[in-house]
């Protein structure tokens, strides 16, 4: 075949290391090995049966024509409302735009704020979408080290020590994938100083927000002046159970608005109608299942942390939000290392916290998005593996 | 704080304050024809409808493999095998959110600032916005009615260069309706496979609505060399009356849609579980609604022309394909309409939109000034009435 390589930028793309674990795993799995999946970033809850009702209600009503590239005036509506009884903050909803799922929101918002020469602060460990879509856009990502004996929370000193006249963006996740880590309120407020001194943007992805579990997590975007500067990331997938149906959205400062809007017109013209109304659902309707399944989270974490803690030379902190377990394991083996040993010997699939970034060495990610059953079969394993080890 | 060099460098729609005033006028309840519309005017197929229906009730809303479910993957490879001939495995197909999203993850995946993308006139608009936001330079070539709005193979090596990366073809084509023959892409493809490292994206969005004598065939099936250098691009929107489901597809050499896949993957996932079930019904099970879609097509768009035809300075290609007319109104704006000079198209449109309640996109949008687009994505007799409020007014 004669076709040329790729784009230069392409070089620039990182890779989703969870993808990857499962399909290993899958493998496994299909030479009949037993596998108790602990990679996976998404709720192993159901959608509510209210809000596939109304999806399927739309549906019959035949709303599957093309719709507005912003969203549809209820969904962006409710989203406002939502974020001022969440948040306190007052949104007017032209400024929020609806894209399938929160991810493109974090790429929308690195094309429209940073470019080569441009300098974006990222979180490390980490989501690994954020330094690869800074570095595919052309810009340098600056990893911000997030510290154990900080209790992985952004240090808002050495977060000023990074920054520049070249920073353009920084980019903050509380509650924090990887690590379950909750900044306090005086946290955040230091953050805006530094982002105010630096005249920088910043990208709030709060999307394990509602997921806390001693007290609401603090917003940025609630901090006095920030809505200014700060591009609200948050979505569905997470506290609604909704990962498939994609719907996620942004809330941009005003300068930023029509120029996302066409990056969105030009990749995916709109969002599935339907799937905008299972949205106005969720937002609307009874948010007892969300509660129902925080609740649930809430006791595996207890029991897994607690559990985790009891094995010998491993050492975990106590996550405040999002689902995930973060112990460090560095007396068994590099991240990989344990990562492949779990995976190989244990029948554990877990995720290296290097798929999180240079930082993340020296642990495993776990997902206790999984029944209690299959945390107590997976800790058992995980405590032989290390005893052999 | 300002924008990035690349958001600046976007350049608004030239049809927006058009389209902002028809939007407007709609919202308002005022009565307007709306002959601008892109999207066919039928519901989804109700046997896609209720497979998303009982994908909702088996609770398949959980993220999927990014580039889509092997079962729609399976779905469309077994697709062009059907229809267009062409070999396809499942792994050479990457399903997203919508053919405009084929297309601007395929650009993304392929183009370094510089390239050369060669675009034929009139073109959809998107092609040079999406080739414009990855830094690569679109290459316009117009194309009139004297080759049927078409390209040609000697306008299209005039265009060629060291830096072109990839031709944009689009047949049946959006705005003009015009069909490339076998013959004519037969050969373009000898050009094609002449110039080193040429790509051809061949959108083919509105395979399923063609006309009369035409017939749709894909670039790609003819033969080995040009079938290695195509992308096709394709989707449910048009063939199946699916815009708001958002699901499209490309096909092509795999390194090519592996690379554009982990593309996806980083900045998008896959598009809505539900909409890819409904999706897999639609391309594999029965098509007897796209016959009965076509056929409507046929007889509205034999009487859009005709009466077009009528109107003294207007003349109409027939459309082999697609759903608009796209009529050459140069000669009309030589006289003054209700006693004035119009300058463009673009103002004639407005014109129309005031004074005659009928809404089209002028030639403006298309890179072809001096037409208009009409579709008749609509009844019989919205068509009649609406052509004949724009016969009155032009007669003045
Ligand atoms: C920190 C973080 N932000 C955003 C997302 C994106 O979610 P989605 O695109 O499904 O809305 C995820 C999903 O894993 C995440 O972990
Ligand atoms: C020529 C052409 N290609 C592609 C599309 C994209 O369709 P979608 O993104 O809805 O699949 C359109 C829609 O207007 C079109 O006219």
């Amino acid at each position: 075949m004669q076709v040329r390589g790729m784009a230069q930028r392409m070089q620039q793309l990182g890779t989703e290391t969870a993808f990857e674990v499962l399909a290993r795993a899958r493998a496994l799995e299909a030479e009949g090995r037993s596998i108790v999946h602990l990679e996976i970033g998404e709720p192993d809850f159901d959608t509510a049966d209210f809000i596939r009702e109304a999806a399927k209600a739309a549906l019959d009503r035949g709303e599957t024509h093309y719709v507005p590239t912003a969203g549809l005036r209820e969904l962006r509506e409710a989203i406002a409302a939502s974020i001022h009884s969440s948040r306190g903050v007052l949104v007017d909803p032209r400024r929020v735009l609806v894209t399938p799922g929160a991810k493109p929101i974090m790429f929308y918002t690195v094309l429209a704020t940073a470019g080569p020469g441009d300098e974006v602060i990222y979180p490390d460990p980490g989501f690994p979408i954020y330094s690869s879509v800074v570095r595919f856009a052309g810009a340098t990502a600056v990893p911000l080290p997030l510290r154990e004996s900080n209790g992985f929370r952004v240090d808002p000193d050495e977060l000023a020590a990074l920054c520049t006249s070249r920073t353009r963006l920084v980019i903050l996740n509380s509650p924090g994938n990887p690590t379950g880590a909750v900044s306090t309120d005086e946290e955040l407020a230091a953050i805006a100083r530094v982002a105010e001194r630096w005249d920088a943007y910043v990208l709030s992805d709060e999307i394990y927000r509602p997921i806390a579990y001693e007290g609401p997590a603090p917003s940025f975007y609630a901090q006095a002046g920030m809505p200014a500067r700060t591009i609200l990331l948050d979505g569905f997938s997470k506290i609604y159970a909704m990962t498939g149906w994609r719907l996620g959205f942004g809330v941009f400062p005003p300068e930023l608005v029509a120029g996302v809007e066409r990056l969105i017109v030009n990749s995916v013209s709109c969002t599935a109608p339907f799937v905008q109304r299972g949205g106005i659902a969720a937002l609307t309707g009874s948010q007892a299942p969300s509660v129902a399944m925080v609740e649930a989270f809430r006791q595996r974490r207890d029991f897994l942390v607690q559990a985790l803690g009891e094995i010998p030379g491993l050492h975990c902190l106590v996550p405040q939000g999002a689902f995930y377990a973060f112990p460090r394991i560095d007396r068994f083996g590099t991240s990989q290392e344990v990562e492949r040993g779990l995976l190989q010997e244990a029948g554990v699939a877990v995720l290296a916290g290097t798929a999180f970034g240079e930082a993340g060495e020296g642990y495993v990610r776990l997902s206790y998005a999984n029944s209690l059953e299959n945390l107590h079969e997976a800790v058992e394993r995980i405590r032989r593996w290390c005893r052999d080890r | 704080m300002e924008l990035s060099a690349r958001l600046r460098a976007m350049a608004p729609s030239p049809t927006l304050a058009l389209d902002q005033k028809v939007k407007a006028r709609i919202k308002r309840g005022e009565r307007v024809t709306p002959f601008h519309l892109g999207e066919p005017d039928f519901d989804t197929p109700v046997a896609a409808a209720q497979a998303a229906i009982d994908a909702i009730h088996a609770g398949k809303t959980h993220y999927t493999q990014a580039a889509g479910i092997p079962e729609l993957r399976a779905a469309v490879a077994g697709k062009l095998r059907r229809d267009q001939g062409l070999a396809y495995a499942p792994e050479d197909v990457l399903v997203s959110v919508g053919a405009k999203h084929s297309l601007y993850n395929l650009f993304m995946t392929v183009l370094d600032p510089g390239d050369e993308v060669v675009i034929p006139s009139p073109y959809w608009v998107t092609y040079p916005d999406q080739v414009r936001l990855t830094g690569a330079i679109p290459v316009i070539v117009p194309c009139g009615p004297d080759t049927g709005y078409k390209l040609t193979a000697a306008a299209l090596k005039e265009a060629l260069g060291p830096r072109t990366r990839a031709v944009v073809l689009n047949s049946p084509q959006n705005p003009t309706g015009a069909v490339y023959t076998r013959q004519e892409l037969e050969d373009l493809a000898r050009v094609i496979v002449g110039h080193p490292d040429l790509l051809v994206v061949s959108d083919e969005i509105y395979e399923k609505l063609v006309y009369g004598t035409s017939t749709h065939t894909s670039i790609a099936s003819l033969g080995p060399e040009i079938f290695a250098r195509t992308v096709v691009v394709n989707g449910c929107s048009k063939a199946y009356a699916m815009t708001g489901w958002r699901i499209g597809y490309m096909a092509g050499p795999r390194p090519i849609i592996q690379a554009a896949g982990d593309f996806q993957s980083q900045v998008t996932s896959n598009p809505t579980s539900i909409a890819q079930w409904a999706a897999v019904e639609a391309i594999a099970g029965d098509q007897s609604p796209v016959e009965a879609m076509r056929r409507a097509f046929d007889r509205r768009r034999q009487l859009m022309v005709e009466h077009l035809s009528a109107i003294e300075d207007v003349t109409v290609m027939d459309p082999g394909g697609a759903f608009y007319c796209f009529p050459d109104v140069s000669r009309r704006l030589q006289r003054p309409v209700l006693g004035r000079m119009l300058s463009s198209s673009a103002e004639l449109a407005e014109l129309l939109l005031e004074e005659a309640q009928v809404s089209t996109v002028p030639g403006e949008a298309f890179g072809a000034p001096g037409h208009l687009r009409l579709s008749y994505a609509c009844d019989d007799d919205t068509i009649r009435e609406g052509v004949g409020r724009m016969r009155d007014l032009l007669a003045r």
